[in-house]
């Protein structure tokens, strides 16, 4: 029964299938909100589903000069962090399948998989687009990292708990928004600098660097790179709505908040325009870290 | 029984047959053009005409890519780039020549630095004929090769006879 159970959690709810699926709705709902922003009809709800099962059955063609391991292993692996992920993050408003005292730092570095293997497959590519972009998304992640993990970490020292789901409990009465709404702010733009949306899309800059790290993978690698990035967004925003916005409360209360979160960040991927790379560091060094750091510092006086 | 894997294989064609149509990426190539058909492809992928409704999305990484959408005559120098970039895309792949001078050489046909159109370096799958071709020309044709993909064949285009310019 347990192992039974271990196995639902990880093929099918709340990882697995039904966390690819929700990606992809998600993905969609951020696609055709950014397209009602610009006044066009956008994509259809099953854009995302198309798209990847048409990269799945393509060509995947393996450049010349790479390591075939890496270049067929960090897909798999980059996708399998995302869903390790799922599995101690509160998605759509349920409790978490596993829990442990610390699981929020082992959830942060999980996702940041995503990126490291980016970063990875950028580098390894064996092209001058592609390292470009592979050092942007690198660079990149060192700007955002330490404001959000300092933000997410706002919640948690109020909460006195480094468990997800303590923290979820804590903050079902207590709205993070209202008593921390710097660390919000922070977390919010964190995210889509996580996921690499448009003000922060510096890495994969089409106008720039053809595709930045992804450049040279085609197929399989692609899609499953794609699939971890949606993935991503639903455990991201999942994690800020659960400490920012009241807890978990009823399923249909906490989508209907993730879906408020979401169109708040179409909102800014709409108006925004990107920002260089090291414009991008400075912002996150000289005003995220900083404010995310007077806020714990005011969280360590005041308590 | 014995149709079951015949069943199986009918439905994965139908499955990806269906992804294919609904997700065409493309990825556009000037090969000499004057621009003029540059400058109506990129009038296509604004928000006014809103192509995302098709699914279709410009690509920078021909890695990434099913549609080639190539303008222009092909000159000398850019034969081995266009090429270059037919090669680099995974299969199965699509080529889109828009503009006359990519069907026929148009006004550049003969000139010195001139291969040809694009049919003689690339096969082409859709002709999008103008000068230049209006946006509604262009998902026109990008809808007509679609529309052959789903009846699983590639389209076979009837084109005039086109004199010898060499």
């Amino acid at each position: 029964m347990e192992t039974l159970l271990a196995i639902t959690s990880i093929m099918f709810f709340p990882a697995g299938l039904s966390l690819i699926f929700s990606g992809m709705l998600y993905e969609w709902a951020d696609r055709k909100l950014v397209a009602r922003f610009q006044n066009r009809v956008g994509p259809r709800w099953f854009q995302p589903l198309a798209d990847t099962i048409k990269l799945l059955a393509k060509e995947e063609i393996q450049p010349l000069g790479v390591n075939q391991a890496l270049f067929f292993g960090l897909p798999v692996v980059a996708l399998s962090g995302a869903l390790t992920a799922a599995l101690y993050v509160p998605i759509f408003g349920i409790q978490p399948a596993y829990s442990f005292p610390g699981d929020l730092i082992v959830t942060l570095y999980l996702l940041s998989l995503l990126t490291m293997c980016m970063g990875l497959a950028g580098w390894n590519s064996a092209s001058r687009f592609s390292i470009v972009g592979a050092t942007r998304t690198l660079t990149q992640l060192f700007a955002y990292e330490a404001p959000f993990l300092l933000a997410l970490l706002g919640p948690a020292m109020a909460a006195d708990s480094w468990q997800i789901g303590k923290i979820v409990a804590y903050t079902e009465s207590h709205w993070m928004i209202v008593l921390q709404p710097v660390g919000f702010v922070i977390a919010l733009i964190g995210l889509m600098g996580k996921l690499e949306l448009p003000p922060f899309d510096a890495p994969e800059a089409e106008t720039e660097i053809v595709a930045g790290a992804l450049t040279e993978y085609s197929g399989r690698g692609l899609a499953l790179f794609h699939i971890g990035r949606s993935v991503e967004m639903v455990i991201g925003v999942s994690l800020v709505t659960a400490f920012y916005l009241g807890g978990l409360g009823n399923p249909l209360i906490f989508l209907a908040k993730s879906l408020g979160l979401l169109l708040v960040m179409a909102f800014l991927q709409s108006v925004l325009v990107r920002l260089r790379i090291d414009q991008t560091v400075g912002m996150w060094w000289r005003a995220g870290a900083i404010l995310a750091l007077l806020q714990i510092l005011a969280l360590i006086v005041l308590k | 029984m014995i149709t079951t894997p015949n069943f199986i294989n009918k439905v994965v064609t139908g499955i990806t047959t269906w992804a294919r149509v609904n997700s065409p990426w493309i990825i556009h190539f000037n090969s000499g053009s004057c621009n003029g058909c540059d400058i109506e492809i990129l009038a296509t992928l604004t928000p006014y005409y809103d192509i995302e409704r098709f699914g279709i999305k410009l690509k920078g990484s021909p890695r990434h890519a099913d549609i080639l959408v190539c303008t222009g005559p092909v000159t000398r120098q850019a034969r081995e780039r266009l090429l270059r970039v037919y090669e680099q895309m995974p299969e199965p792949k699509f080529v889109v020549a828009v503009g006359s001078c990519g069907i026929s050489g148009g006004t550049f046909a003969g000139c010195y630095n001139v291969v040809g159109h694009i049919d003689e370096v690339l096969p082409v799958d859709a002709y999008i004929p103008g000068c230049p071709p209006r946006p509604e020309a262009i998902i026109d044709g990008v809808v007509k090769l679609l529309n052959h993909l789903k009846e699983g064949t590639r389209p076979q285009p009837i084109r005039p006879e086109i004199g010898d310019h060499a």
